[in-house]
């Protein structure tokens, strides 16, 4: 385990564009793996002595991992963890239980000084691209920052790779003096973007990235992501509750419920052959943009709300809300196998 | 495409560049802007800036000397003969036969001093106490929400005496004088400072850019200092601003009740409100020009106060 | 005779015009769509029908402090569009006056012209204590953020019957009864229980239902929704969707959908009006429009969205620019600094809404046509 990480900025330190050229092939070393990871909140009452009256599983159990230079897409609704979980990841959240491991490196043994230092290989693009810029920091001071506090650089060096990295995103030089709240929505998410480019990292979480954007800018961005993805070699985790938007920039897909990774698999089987029954009513709760298929388009639509995290009902978690759910399903909580090669599913059936 | 479209369109989206540009700058720099054109904010600059120049000018400016006893024969205390105003003494005598224009005058500038350094302790020690509670608590793990708890429940034991008992006590330890009079009136506004910067920074904590700091490895203590804090003192320094006005008046009551300078030598508002009360049914003039004064001046602070409070306020900062 | 005609709508914020000359119609029992991105004068227009705008105020030229204000069209749209167009962030603020995000500014209230004449009579120039009569009982609606259109110290079940009671003249069991009955309507289990139950106890989704509850407590003819699923998870938008569709096939009620949304579009609607800047662009049938959509913008968009079928591989093709990257229409077509097929005619002079059926606002389709 490598404990500290090389100087970043130094594009020739690291070989990051190699990685992109070559395919993701399953045979190879994932980039970052993640192992069992757990992130339970405690439920505190009281109001002198508290005591902790149960927990709210945000995460409860879920394995992933992903190649170097691929796109892993995490899908779910809202309160289903997987904003926690990508924060998990990225040390922002206390894992409860479970290892994340990124480039060899154990993410979740890192301690303070350490992990600071480790930051620089993984970053963060967040969903609200103006709350996530401070409003008191022009451009140059944003995209400084990260340099500054690892030691990256001189202030001329600094300034030159902000500029580059500007370019990469599609913003002129001239923003430099400029302060968050004078762009647009989508030249606030490229900032944001930019900010995590700065430090060449390995691993760029997106947890939303196009969200808060207005559909025309919402491709603009996500191409943008793309772009990038080739230029500086990135592996994404894609955090989103648009299926649509994680099926264009990802090449494997996770659903998750409750906590809970429900199905996973390559892209393109996900879409065309989803096996658990809360990807199919998701998929098919995804409005069209054409009148001709949303006429004849076959709607699955779920009973009721999402269960309380901290009270998941027994056996499979989806059971309350789903149309094909027996008596087993109450009883038992379904396993996490393999229904065909590349292509797992916690349900007791194959759909 | 034809160039002169193009040229056309380039003109076009620049306007609509430089139109923005000219909105630019910091948020400082916006509120800024946004004062100068809020009539309540140009109010309360005008009261504070002339109540500012006839502090620091008062001395040199003053018609006659206010300490000089120079008209004593004319005032007869036991039958309510105060001459008012005249050609010579506009604001009329007091009891001892002073020129009661002067004395305001020069008196302005003990008033200031009182109110601002008041304001200074309460501020510097509120700020501190504040912060290094806020800091503990986001980022001192266990140890440090223990920290904050104490500091913030001592913070709250404070706030729940009347602020003027707590002055009062605070005076009545140091001795009657201008300095008891500064200290007092700070020591009391601690509580309400730290209050206020604490729960400021808590909010800024938990925003999404200290988040990203944090993502990018940003020290703890850089996140608090360049980036909670800065983002945190709007309202505080809001809250100075009206805190100025509030101290001067309290100022002038404790030197109302007897523990303001004792000297008489240097004129100052409360004490000249205290010393008149005495004569308050025969010469109320001598009460109202130092409390009308006070009331102004504190108006100006006040204004200004809420003036910035409105033009640092977030919800409405997105309006230009 | 339709429904609802609007007719040259315009609203002004001082000097900056967020709604420009705007006309359609609703028929009766029909589903229109007026849609477009943050800033495009879609929720004003709704807004100025309504009758919910703030009147600009001669007096003291200020409005109450929680119309919160935000940047006109042609300035940088500050967190407009970020709170504007946010799907999945039900914590987007809006205002407890629910006056959408655009194009407001504090201090001065709109000027509104043109007439928006329903069922023979011009809302525009009704007389407050008129309009907010017919508010509820002819024309309803239903805002994007149900938690903050309902009032959080209030039983559900009392602001129910209160515009019972106000519209329909429905008192004491018989107000609760219909209550019941209507929250049933709108797919609720145990309405007897949800009623007593205050906003902060039920998820986004029934919050929703219940919205939709009140707007149809007095059947009205006229349903107005403002974004009424961008807040909720794709799975409760399906829910409410099929509520709604529901709605105007078994009640006839006629509905204004308003949405940035083209696949919420395509599912309801049987008319479709685009909106950019101010001004309808395209007008068309669902259909026609989605076959034939002939304005660039409309085009742009359609490009910009990833979709569930089409093939994977299938590049976006984003429209550049931004929102705020407009020209005023006196100077030309304001989509022409982010149109691709832009051309000296574009700048030229200010281009009209041709056709009958379908139509456009584009100097460049019309001559292709």
């Amino acid at each position: 385990m490598s404990t500290e990480p090389e100087a970043p900025g130094g594009a020739a330190s690291r070989p990051p564009l190699q990685r992109a050229d070559e395919p993701a092939v399953p045979a190879k070393a994932p980039l970052l793996e993640v192992e069992d990871l757990e992130v339970h909140f405690p439920i505190r009452r009281g109001i002198l002595v508290e005591r902790t009256v149960g927990h709210v599983r945000a995460v409860d159990g879920v394995s992933l991992s992903v190649q170097p230079g691929g796109t892993f897409g995490l899908v779910g609704e809202s309160g289903c963890g997987k904003t926690t979980f990508g924060r998990a990841v990225l040390r922002l959240e206390e894992p409860t239980a479970g290892r994340v491991r990124l480039g060899g490196d154990e993410v979740t043994a890192l301690r303070g000084e350490r992990l600071r230092r480790f930051r620089s290989k993984m970053q963060m693009v967040f969903q609200d691209p103006l709350g996530s810029l401070n409003p008191r920091h022009n451009v140059d001071m944003l995209l400084a920052e990260p340099l500054k506090v690892h030691g990256v650089g001189s202030r001329e060096e600094r300034r030159k790779l902000a500029v580059e990295t500007l370019d990469a995103v599609g913003l002129p030089k001239s923003v430099l003096e400029r302060y968050p709240h004078e762009f647009s929505g989508g030249q606030r998410q490229r900032l944001g973007i930019a900010r995590a480019l700065m430090l060449r990292p390995d691993l760029i979480v997106c947890d939303e990235p196009v969200s808060a954007l207005d559909v025309s800018i919402q491709a603009q961005v996500m191409n943008l992501l793309d772009e990038l993805q080739d230029e500086f070699g990135l592996t994404y985790l894609v955090i989103a509750h648009d299926l649509a938007v994680v099926r264009h920039l990802s090449d494997r897909v996770g659903v998750m419920y409750l906590g809970k990774l429900v199905e996973e698999a390559d892209s393109s089987q996900i879409y065309e052959r989803p096996r658990h029954p809360y990807t199919k009513a998701l998929l098919s709760a995804v409005p069209q943009p054409d009148p001709e298929v949303e006429a004849t388009r076959e709607r699955i639509i779920l009973k009721g709300d999402l269960p309380s995290p901290a009270n998941p009902p027994s056996g499979c978690r989806f059971r309350t809300r789903c149309p094909w759910a027996e008596d087993i399903c109450a009883e038992v909580e379904p396993e996490w196998r393999e229904a065909a090669t590349g292509h797992r599913v916690a349900c007791h059936f194959d759909l | 495409m034809t160039i002169a479209k193009i040229e056309k369109l380039d003109r076009l989206i620049e306007a609509t560049a430089t139109a923005r540009d000219a909105r630019g700058g910091s948020l400082w720099r916006q509120s800024i802007r946004r004062m100068r054109r809020s009539p309540m904010a140009i109010c309360g600059a005008v009261l504070v800036g002339l109540f500012v120049v006839v502090a620091v000018l008062g001395p040199f400016i003053a018609p006659h000397d206010p300490t000089a006893q120079t008209w004593g024969r004319e005032v007869f205390l036991n039958r309510n003969v105060f001459p008012g105003p005249r050609a010579e003494n506009w604001f009329g005598l007091d009891h001892l036969g002073r020129d009661m224009f002067s004395r305001m005058i020069v008196g302005a500038r003990q008033t200031l001093m009182v109110g601002v350094v008041a304001t200074l302790i309460g501020f510097v020690a509120g700020a501190v106490v504040g912060g290094v509670a806020a800091a503990a608590g986001t980022f001192g793990g266990r140890w440090g929400e223990r920290v904050e708890a104490v500091i913030m429940r001592a913070v709250d034991v404070a706030l729940a005496i009347p602020m003027l008992l707590l002055a009062l006590s605070v005076a009545a330890l140091l001795g009657p004088s201008l300095r008891t009079v500064m200290i007092a009136v700070g020591v009391a506004q601690i509580p309400i400072f730290a209050r206020l910067l604490r729960g400021s920074m808590l909010a800024q904590a938990h925003s999404d850019y200290v988040l990203a700091a944090i993502s990018l490895g940003v020290p703890k203590g850089r996140i608090v200092v360049s980036h909670i804090l800065p983002n945190s003192l709007g309202p505080v320094i809001v809250q100075a601003t009206l805190v100025l006005a509030t101290a001067i008046i309290e100022a002038a009551a404790l030197s109302y009740l007897g523990l303001g300078n004792p000297d008489p030598g240097s004129p100052e508002w409360g004490t000249m409100l205290a010393d008149a009360q005495r004569f308050l049914s025969g010469a109320p003039q001598l009460a109202i020009y130092p409390a009308v004064g006070i009331i102004v001046t504190a108006l100006g602070f006040t204004l200004l106060g809420e003036a910035m409070r409105e033009s640092l306020d977030p919800r409405l900062r997105r309006q230009e | 005779m339709a429904l609802l005609e609007v007719e040259d709508l315009r609203v002004a914020f001082g000097p900056a015009t967020a709604v420009d000359g705007v006309s359609f119609a609703v028929d009766e029992g029909k589903v229109v769509g007026l849609v477009g991105e943050s800033g495009c004068g879609k929720s004003v227009t709704s807004l100025a029908i309504m009758g919910l705008l703030p009147k600009r105020s001669r007096g003291n030229g200020r409005l109450a402090p929680d119309t919160e204000a935000r940047a006109v069209t042609v300035e940088p749209a500050g967190g407009a569009e970020a709170a504007e167009s946010s799907p999945a962030v039900p914590s987007a603020p809006a205002p407890r006056t629910a006056i959408g995000g655009e194009g407001r500014r504090r201090g001065r209230g709109a000027d509104v012209d043109g007439r928006a004449v329903f069922d023979g009579v011009d809302l525009l120039s009704l007389p407050s204590a008129a309009m907010r009569r017919r508010r509820g009982r002819d024309l309803a609606m239903v805002f994007q953020d149900p938690l903050s259109s309902l009032n959080p110290v209030v039983p559900i079940g009392r602001q129910i019957t209160e515009v019972l009671e106000r519209h329909r003249g429905l008192k004491g069991d018989k107000a609760v009864k219909e209550a019941s009955h209507l929250l049933d309507r709108v797919g609720i289990p145990d309405p007897a229980r949800r009623l007593r139950e205050y906003p902060h106890q039920l998820s986004g989704g029934m919050r929703q239902r219940v919205l939709i509850a009140i707007a149809v407590a007095c059947a009205p003819r006229l349903l107005i929704a403002d974004e009424p699923t961008t807040a909720l998870d794709v799975t409760i938008q399906a829910q409410i969707l099929e509520l709604l569709r529901d709605l105007v096939e078994s009640e006839g009620t006629a509905l204004l959908m308003i949405t940035h949304d083209l696949g919420v579009v395509a599912g309801l609607c049987d008319e479709v009006n685009v909106l950019y800047s101010g001004r309808v662009v395209e007008s068309a049938p669902v259909r026609e429009l989605f076959a034939r959509p002939t304005h660039p913008y409309t085009i742009g968009l359609l490009g910009s969205i990833p979709r569930l079928d089409l093939p994977m591989d299938e590049p976006l093709r984003p429209i550049r620019g931004s929102i705020q990257d407009v020209i005023r229409w006196r100077d030309g077509c304001a989509f022409a600094p982010r149109c691709d097929r832009v051309t000296e005619k574009c700048v030229a002079g200010e281009p009209a809404l041709v056709g009958a059926v379908h139509a456009h606002r584009c100097v460049m389709a019309e001559e292709v046509a």
